[in-house]
């Protein structure tokens, strides 16, 4: 997986809706894809119009995330999503303010509420996950 | 080609600006049309000069908006060819019209007896004759179309002397498709049913008779023909109109009450409870009035070429699923194997263009079609064929750059 300080560099380097669009293409190549046996419907985000499957593994504290979604693009999120949270707490995690995290990478656009997209159901999947 | 849609462009001013730093591309039309100048006028000048309720209060204002609230009524009769302004009712939008009926219907349906709709309905006409089945014990029928996106040649036995309803779209706004309505329509009334149809996605841009199609109600929303938001038209035959139980009740719909009883008033009022949209009503009026200032039929050709140069591109180009018929039609809805619609759309709207990627509002539709949605571009009059050329360039390269090697 790209490493958090590039991916970083290469989110915020975007200057054009266009540009975030070829980087988050190029970051979706780096996701690995899940196995029919994971796409399950409990595996499943509800609220997303692309359909996206998000795995949590704990181990000894430490939480692993494995994802998948049809869309492209959303796999590049996706990416963008795990970096900032990959092998950290629960605690950690919910300490941190991902919405801020995702503007700073230049995803803001993906944050509203509008329907076609569920990040924000994604996040809250990963900051509460036993809901 | 005749008609000039950059002669409409001023009228637009919305259109005149840049989304990311690429021209403006306004294809979702068949969600919502932009709005030309003399509506917004039409809006301002009310909450300027004669802003008051209407039928309350005998004073200077609130005559003045009474009588434009009525000759509104009469406009939009006149746009639709009913014959009296009192078989026009005011609503939300198409959705709400719906909805009255299907309420207002609901104490002549016995158990067994059968709503017929089409598989192409959107689902505000799906889903309130859905539940008034469940209310009654009523059966929800669909005419169906083949594998191939065609009516089954012989449909006809699909309307029973059950058949007490039966509710149609005019034009699918998810495929472009049309029904054929007349035929429908006369089937329906042979066996007695109630007839409605769904003109949503049919007014702003065909020229609409009610009285020629005979449908017992008709309805449409403001906002996808030019006019605003929030205000919409229930059109009825009298005897239809009288049969319906109000779906709402309160102020302006009531002639006399008394703790006892009350005693409603005459149509349109009767369906028609609380404070009005307004201003709604008074920029729909500007809406026809824009609308009738045009050769209707030069518009009519001129979004249809439009669409038929895009589906005739794609076509060429490969590669694309086109579910829209190729002629006749203001819309092109497509799919492109392997490929996410929601990502096609990302790219499109990173270039300035405006269209709709998703379900459209039909599920059961689109599971017909075997797809989870569609990337659907449609036209409305100020559109060119600059933007039509610029959609399939776009999209082009969109696929281009989403497809694995
Ligand atoms: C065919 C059709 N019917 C009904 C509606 C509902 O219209 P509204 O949401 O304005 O009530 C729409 C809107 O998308 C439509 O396209």
């Amino acid at each position: 997986m790209t490493d958090t300080i590039h991916l970083k560099a290469q989110l915020q380097a975007c200057r054009s809706k266009e540009d975030t669009f070829k980087t988050l293409v190029t970051l979706s190549k780096t996701l690995p894809r899940l196995s029919a046996e994971e796409k399950i419907e409990d595996n499943k985000v509800k609220g997303c119009e692309s359909a996206v499957w998000l795995i949590i593994e704990e181990n000894h504290g430490l939480h692993h995330f494995k994802a998948d979604s049809d869309a492209k693009l959303m796999r590049g999120v996706l990416v963008a999503i795990l970096s900032l949270v990959e092998g950290k707490t629960l605690a950690d995690i919910q300490q941190m303010d991902l919405k801020a995290e995702l503007a700073e990478l230049n995803l803001s656009s993906y944050l509203t509420s509008s329907r076609t997209n569920g990040v924000l159901a994604i996040l809250e999947k990963i900051q509460v996950p036993k809901q | 080609m005749a008609f000039d849609p950059l002669l409409l462009r001023p009228l637009f001013p919305i259109l005149a600006q840049s989304a990311y730093d690429h021209p403006l591309t306004y294809l979702d039309n068949a969600a919502t049309t932009q709005k030309p100048l003399p509506v917004l006028d039409a809006i301002q000048d009310y909450y300027r000069h004669f802003n008051a309720n209407v039928h309350r209060g005998a004073h200077f204002l609130s005559d003045r908006a009474t009588n434009r609230f009525e000759q509104a009524r009469d406009t939009v009769a006149r746009f639709i060819n009913a014959p009296e302004q009192s078989h026009v009712i005011w609503t939300k939008g198409a959705t709400e019209a719906i909805n009255v009926v299907a309420y207002g219907l609901e104490h002549i349906l016995e158990k067994g007896d059968e709503i017929l709709i089409t598989s192409l309905e959107h689902h505000a006409n799906l889903v309130p004759w859905q539940q008034l089945a469940f209310r009654t014990g009523a059966r929800l029928r669909i005419v169906p179309l083949t594998s191939n996106g065609e009516w089954e040649p012989e449909f006809s036995h699909y309307f029973t002397d059950r058949t007490r309803i039966f509710a149609a779209t005019q034009v699918s706004n998810a495929i472009g498709a049309s029904t054929p309505l007349k035929t429908m329509i006369d089937l329906a009334k042979q066996q007695g049913a109630f007839t409605l149809v769904d003109g949503a996605q049919a007014v702003a841009h065909y020229p609409v008779d009610v009285q020629a199609l005979g449908c017992d109600f008709y309805v449409f929303s403001g906002h996808k023909m030019y006019g605003p938001t929030g205000i919409g038209v229930l059109y009825g035959k009298n005897h239809a109109l009288e049969i319906l139980m109000p779906y709402q009740t309160g102020g302006e719909m009531v002639r006399h009450v008394s703790y006892q009883a009350t005693e409603f008033n005459v149509l349109p009022y009767r369906l028609e409870a609380g404070t009005p949209h307004i201003e709604g009503v008074i920029g729909l009026a500007a809406a026809c009035d824009f609308l009738n200032a045009q050769d209707r039929l030069a518009l009519l050709a001129w979004e249809q070429s439009l669409a038929n140069h895009v589906y005739t591109r794609l076509h060429k180009a490969g590669g694309i699923e086109i579910y829209s018929p190729e002629k006749n039609t203001t819309l092109v809805s497509l799919s492109v194997p392997n490929i996410h619609i929601l990502d096609i759309n990302a790219y499109l709207d990173s270039q300035g263009v405006a269209v709709r990627a998703g379900s459209h509002c039909a599920h059961p539709l689109m599971a017909q079609l075997g797809v989870a949605g569609t990337l659907r571009a449609s036209f409305a009059c100020y559109n060119t064929m600059e933007e039509a050329n610029r959609f399939c360039d776009v999209l082009l390269d969109a696929i281009d750059l989403l497809n694995d090697e």
